[in-house]
């Protein structure tokens, strides 16, 4: 109920030479709307780039899928094992009657009608084989009889595509004869035999009549007739029971037959080592000393015959691998994972399968089975299961999982898992790998099926760091101080032509930077490392030497040095400095460092030896010293120009009233304009570690890629942005390695955003505290 | 005031003076003194043929309008002018008998004989404290007893002690215009210099603040040679001495300021200090 008069609101029309033009409001209007969507599109791009690196990297921390694909009955075959071909579609059944029997999942009875069906591998008929074991990686079947022979039969598996109708796969079967092995009327428990080319290794435990357990091995050779195939001969046969205390329990041979690891009924466990006509104990371990139970329940191999995987009654687990000793010299069998939690109560390793395609592997009780990768140690998929477990089997491409149930089912479940190797561990976390001595962060991603992917970001973030502080190390105090001087005292004139320079050397392609480094200053450098030495150490002496005289000299010959003109007898000085330097180098280093040639006796100065000799790292020719250098010379003019401008914008007031207090040029310099410039000054240099950060080309070209972690300023490394160089065209769309790179992208995406933000925010405070008011 | 005044004269500075020259009246008349002073930036000529003799322990004004070279003749006894580039003087400016260009003179020397104030209010992003003693800092003083009475002596010459006694370690920039200006002068006193030269010291000031610092120019007379540019005809004939009245570069008359108020020679002046001028 507002109470205004009609007279009040009717605006008096505006004076024609107070309006605004038309076309200028819209040009405003549209600018104003323009710079809106500009903003608002690089928050979107920088957000969409975010988003998109997230979703690349998320399937590398999700867990395996496993879903249940179908049943089959087996009807009343009496399964002892159990196997499977390469494509995961043939599960074979070894039968204690010494037949093996297949079945075929994929296609059942569709094209090839073949459903479940028998081979005989050829053993002797009517015999009884009590022993039976399948190796799902070498695709052999192990068959003891009760009167202490045994026999290896090998199978082959073929694919074919007849009519294009599908994957047939097609066992072939070879067979050796059957080979005395133990005692006569021995009951085999356990039977092993490697291949290893030429040497052949056949170890079995035994209970004799007493009911003892006892362990024999045979060794094979292979002899080669004039005509036909080789063929294998039996050698000689050990017997190793009193090599160790208890009895034999458990028992794998090493993939090159070197070694004999025995488990016993004591918990303990033995590496019996194969040597010149017989074998001793090289080793003996108590896995589960000090555990909840010392008793071992189960011991098997990891593909690759390297790494064992023990349990004990308390479901606990854990992996023993062969390694290098540094301290012996020799293969020790080592702990080198512990695979928490342990097993459920009551669902202790009755069985055990691994797939030879990585390090994971199946092992569970009777009614709970999980899927744990080896080399992260993570649970990829756990789950109840509701049947009754007798036999289970990991797909070989790690694609499903089989298990045969007390009702002698077929259960067939698809395992998903496309990045099994993953994890926060295996990207952060310090891994003992298969073959080394201790945990170590690794990046080696050319793994094939043998051989753990290293994955780890630690050394390229390692290699990122060290490449940044080695060029900020050359680049912060170069950049600052020609920033500093150039605005400070030099003349106007010639500073006018100092900017243009810069921004040229900023303009040359850090490919050809890289180049450069890697050809022409990495040879140079290494052979003349002390020279470089001598004239980091010499410059800044020189500098002070050159002010000390040009402060100390009288004023009559002061005169003819200009304010602002001082670099025309400065520089030809620091030139002078740093060509003797250079040439001092070698004499240099002949005299400091010394060392002698162990051949002859001779004592020569070699930095290079020396530096190893003294540090235990090499000199390299391609390493972050150099690279700094490069890298420094490539983020200068970045650092320069913007502390340059921010020098030079400290009101002049400022300076002025500094000098009218009878300061000296360096005074007002250091005491007002510097505090004054400080926030430009740091975001320079933040600006410039952003830049060295994702600098990629140099380094590329001049590091030698190696991701190693050491400080040594002498050996190269790896960064992140490098890495991604480097190893992209090896990375399959959506690979692991794909992922993994991404996962090295958006790291240096934070990394240099933090780095920027920190500096935006840095630089906000400073520049609030030290605004002048106006 | 009176106090404080005592503590100055005890520092050795300011008795030295005074120990040379016993006799009060004896000072010496052409203590700055520009002869045939001609000077230019780059190729404008800015200053031309100044002849002017600027006496001890008094304060000369100069006035003029605006652009005429105030400023840069006050630059020039300083030699804050070096910071131009491209600038160039004929004749010759002696101070206390020896010349300011001789190219034996420490710049910076003769820079701590001469204290400036500016225009406009220039103090440093520090505390109120380090702005004062930033001119006995540079010049290599670190006692502490020594620099503490320096800031309470010239803050309360500066008429600026009891506003900042309580503050002293706070920014600088936390005070007003007026204070800061003051600050300012506490800033160049501090350095106990021998002359002083203010450009439009009262410019951006209000009328109680313009009295504080024109009384205080009043009782540093006493020690200090003074010379100070204002565009305040009023403020000229209350504080100073001798009045220099410039016009495009010339120096037009120059005489006692009484004189130049009241009975100018030169019509120019007269229609100036009258402000008839067009
Ligand atoms: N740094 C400089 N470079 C070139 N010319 C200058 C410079 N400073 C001043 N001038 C010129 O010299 C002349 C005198 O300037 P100056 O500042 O001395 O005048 P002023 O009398 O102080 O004037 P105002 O009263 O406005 O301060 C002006 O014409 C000005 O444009
Ligand atoms: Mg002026």
């Amino acid at each position: 109920m507002s109470h205004t008069s009609p007279e009040k609101n009717e605006a008096k029309p505006l004076p024609s030479r107070f309006q605004v033009g038309k076309s200028t409001l819209y040009f405003d209007n549209f600018m104003n709307y323009a710079i809106k969507i500009g903003g608002i599109g690089v928050i979107a791009a920088i957000c969409g780039i975010f988003i998109f690196l997230t979703y690349q990297i998320m399937p590398l921390f999700r867990g395996a899928t496993v879903e249940f694909e179908q049943s089959l009955d087996l009807g009343d075959l009496k399964i002892s094992a159990m196997g499977i071909d390469p494509w995961s579609q043939l599960p074979l059944f070894v039968s204690p009657d010494g037949t093996l029997n297949f079945y075929d999942i994929v296609d059942r009875d569709k094209d090839y009608n073949r459903g479940l069906f028998q081979m005989d591998p050829g053993l002797p008929e009517g015999m009884e084989y009590p022993f039976t074991r399948y190796s799902n990686h070498e695709d052999s079947a192990i068959f003891g009889t009760a009167d202490g022979r045994f026999a290896v039969v090998q199978v082959e598996f073929e694919s074919t595509h007849p009519d294009y109708r599908g994957r047939e796969v097609i066992p072939k079967i070879t067979t050796t004869p059957l080979f005395r092995i133990g005692l006569e009327n021995g009951e085999f428990e356990e039977i092993d035999y490697v291949d290893a080319g030429r040497s052949k290794l056949a170890v079995a435990i035994q209970r004799d009549e007493e009911g003892q357990r006892r362990i024999f091995a045979v060794t094979f050779s292979q002899n080669q007739p004039l005509i036909g195939d080789p063929v294998t001969v039996r050698d000689r046969e050990f017997e190793l029971s009193d090599l160790f205390e208890g009895e034999a329990q458990f028992l794998r041979l090493t993939g090159d037959s070197d070694f004999v690891i025995v488990g016993t009924d004591i918990g303990e466990l033995h590496l019996l080592a194969r040597e010149r006509g017989g074998f001793t104990n090289r080793q003996t371990i108590q896995p589960f000393a000090g555990r909840e139970s010392d008793t071992i329940r189960s011991m098997n191999f990891l593909s690759g015959r390297l790494s064992l995987i023990l349990t004990n009654e308390a479901g606990e687990m854990m992996m023993y691998s062969i390694f290098h000793s540094e301290e012996d010299d020799h293969r020790i069998l080592g702990r080198t994972k512990e695979f928490q939690p342990a097993l459920p109560t009551g669902q202790g390793a009755a069985y055990f399968s691994h797939t030879p395609r990585n390090k994971a592997f199946l092992v569970g009780g009777p009614n709970y089975a999980q899927i744990r990768y080896a080399t992260t140690e993570a649970i990829r998929w756990d789950g109840d299961l509701n049947f009754t477990v007798e036999h289970a089997l990991l797909g070989r491409r790690y694609d499903r999982l089989l298990f045969v149930d007390t009702e002698n089912h077929l259960q067939i479940f698809t395992v998903t898992d496309p990045h099994p190797e993953t994890g926060w561990k295996a990207y952060f976390g310090k891994i003992h790998y298969e073959g080394r001595t201790e945990p170590e962060f690794m990046w080696q991603s050319d793994g094939d099926d043998d051989f753990e992917p290293k994955l780890s970001m630690v050394p390229l973030i390692w290699g990122t760091l060290k490449g940044t502080v080695f060029a900020m190390l050359i680049a912060v105090p170069i950049a600052l101080l020609a920033a500093f001087y150039t605005s400070q005292f030099l003349k106007p004139e010639i500073r006018r032509l100092i900017k243009p320079v810069m921004e040229i050397m900023e303009s040359v392609p850090t490919v050809v930077l890289g180049f450069l480094a890697a050809l022409w200053l990495a040879p140079l450098i290494s052979a003349r490392i002390p020279s470089v030495f001598l004239i980091i150490l010499s410059l800044p002496m020189a500098v002070i030497a050159f002010g000390a005289i040009l402060a100390n000299l009288p004023i009559q010959f002061r005169k003819f040095i200009k304010p602002g003109y001082e670099f025309l007898y400065f520089a030809p000085f620091m030139m002078l400095t740093a060509y003797f330097a250079w040439q001092m180098g070698p004499l240099f280093e002949a005299l400091f460092f010394r060392v002698e040639n162990p051949e002859t006796g001779e004592v020569v100065g070699s930095f290079a030896v020396w530096w190893t000799e003294t540090t235990d790292y090499p000199v390299r020719l391609r390493n972050a010293f150099v690279v700094g250098i490069f890298m420094g010379f490539a983020i200068i003019p970045t650092i320069f120009t913007i502390a340059e401008d921010s020098m030079t914008n400290v009101p002049q007031s400022f300076r002025s009233g500094a000098l009218a207090l009878g300061a000296s040029r360096w005074q007002t310099a250091i005491s007002v304009i510097l505090p004054t410039a400080a926030a430009g000054i740091f975001s320079a240099i933040m600006i410039g570690f952003g830049r060295a950060v994702g600098e990629t080309m140099i380094l590329l070209m001049a590091t030698g890629n190696t991701p190693i972690m050491t400080a040594n300023p002498f050996d190269g490394m790896r960064t992140l942005a490098a890495n991604i160089a480097v190893e992209l065209p090896e990375a399959a769309q959506g690979g692991t390695l794909y992922r993994s790179l991404f996962l090295g992208a958006l790291l240096l995406f934070a990394f240099t955003f933090f780095i920027n933000t920190v500096a935006e925010v840095m630089r906000q405070k400073l520049r609030d505290r030290y605004k002048a008011v106006e | 005031m009176n106090d404080s005044t005592e503590t100055l004269q005890q520092t050795p500075e300011i008795t030295r003076k005074e120990m040379d020259n016993p006799d009060k009246t004896d000072f010496r008349q052409d203590y700055i003194s520009f002869r045939n002073y001609n000077f230019y930036y780059g190729a404008t000529q800015v200053l031309f043929e100044v002849n002017l003799d600027i006496p001890e322990r008094q304060v000369t004004a100069l006035i003029g309008p605006s652009g005429c070279g105030k400023s840069t003749l006050l630059r020039n006894i300083n030699r804050m002018n070096d910071l131009v580039d491209g600038i160039r003087h004929e004749g010759e400016l002696l101070i206390d008998g020896t010349s300011a260009y001789d190219p034996t003179v420490e710049v910076i020397s003769l820079r701590k004989r001469i204290g400036m104030v500016f225009q406009k209010s220039n103090p440093f992003a520090k505390s109120i404290y380090e702005n004062v003693v930033y001119g006995l800092r540079v010049a290599g003083r670190k006692k502490k007893s020594t620099l503490d009475e320096a800031v309470e002596t010239s803050l309360r010459r500066a008429a600026l002690w009891d506003e900042v006694k309580d503050r002293l370690g706070e920014s600088a920039f936390g005070l007003s215009g007026g204070q800061m200006q003051r600050l300012c002068i506490a800033r160049a006193i501090a350095n106990n210099p021998e002359i002083i030269l203010m450009d439009e010291p009262c410019s951006a000031l209000d009328p109680v603040a313009t009295g504080k610092i024109e009384d205080l120019i009043h009782d540093l007379k006493k020690e200090y040679t003074i010379v100070i540019v204002t565009h305040n005809m009023q403020q000229a004939a209350r504080v100073s001495d001798r009045t220099a009245f410039f016009y495009l570069g010339k120096l037009i008359e120059y005489d006692e300021t009484e004189k130049m108020f009241m009975n100018p020679a030169q019509k120019q002046t007269e229609d100036y200090v009258r402000g008839r001028f067009g």
